[in-house]
């Protein structure tokens, strides 16, 4: 794969967590900070921690 | 009965350490050295993975931790970020206040820390917040929320989510 490639993955893979925060799907968050489906943490076996349910609040 | 929470609720204290510990083991705790007795963590988190911002946080608990006063964006613990700052990020944006981003950027909130005003990430709005004596919002969660939204932050600022990403309600 070229990295033209990779980095289309890479957005897409964004695109998709973007969409499922917005359905309110549940995404979690590995100790590195990193956003990721819960699928993919249990796959890589990372202790994550899951985004609680909500929306983020207008200020500003 | 000490004077502070985490004097008042030594449990509490406990129960925030071990879920940071267990969640983002690299965050260390902290007090502020302005005489406040205010206790914070600090560490860097990585939300869009390899190849996407370093962010180095603090997340400051405010005395009336679990407690969130009434209206209060973010509960009774503060997202700030220290690299990069908030607020000079926003001063390259448009001011857009009739699509939620009067400061520049979305769900942030402006309040003094030390001598300087800063932006702070708005994490929650209120009414999803948990705070009560018996169900507070840990370090730990609200951590996990400033990575959603400094995920979508990056994606907003490069374009890849509209400006709905202000609208409350839509992430």
């Amino acid at each position: 794969m070229n990295n033209n490639a990779d980095e289309d993955a890479v957005a897409a893979r964004r695109r998709a967590l973007a969409a499922a925060l917005r359905g309110g799907e549940d995404v979690v968050v590995t100790p590195s900070g990193e956003v990721e489906f819960q699928s993919e943490a249990e796959e890589q076996g990372h202790t994550a921690i899951q985004v609680p349910d909500g929306k983020l609040a207008r200020r500003g | 009965m000490g004077f502070y929470w985490y004097q008042s609720d030594p449990d509490l204290l406990e129960a925030e350490q071990m879920a940071m510990g267990k969640y983002f083991p690299s965050f260390k705790l902290y007090k502020l050295e302005d005489g406040s007795g205010r206790l914070y963590w600090r560490g860097k988190v990585q939300p869009t993975g390899k190849g996407g911002m370093v962010w180095d946080l603090m997340l400051i608990y405010k005395n009336t931790h679990p407690q969130a006063e009434e209206g209060m964006y973010g509960g009774s613990i503060q997202i700030l970020p220290v690299k990069p700052r908030l607020v000079d990020i926003a001063k390259t944006l448009p001011i857009k206040p009739e699509k939620g981003l009067g400061l520049g950027l979305p769900h942030i909130y402006r309040d003094n820390f030390g001598r300087n005003e800063e932006y702070f990430i708005c994490t929650a709005d209120p009414k999803y917040f948990k705070a009560s004596q018996t169900r507070s919002t840990s370090a730990a969660s609200s951590l996990s929320w400033a990575c959603k939204w400094i995920m979508l932050c990056e994606m907003w600022i490069n374009g890849e989510v509209s400006d709905e990403v202000a609208i409350e309600g839509v992430y």
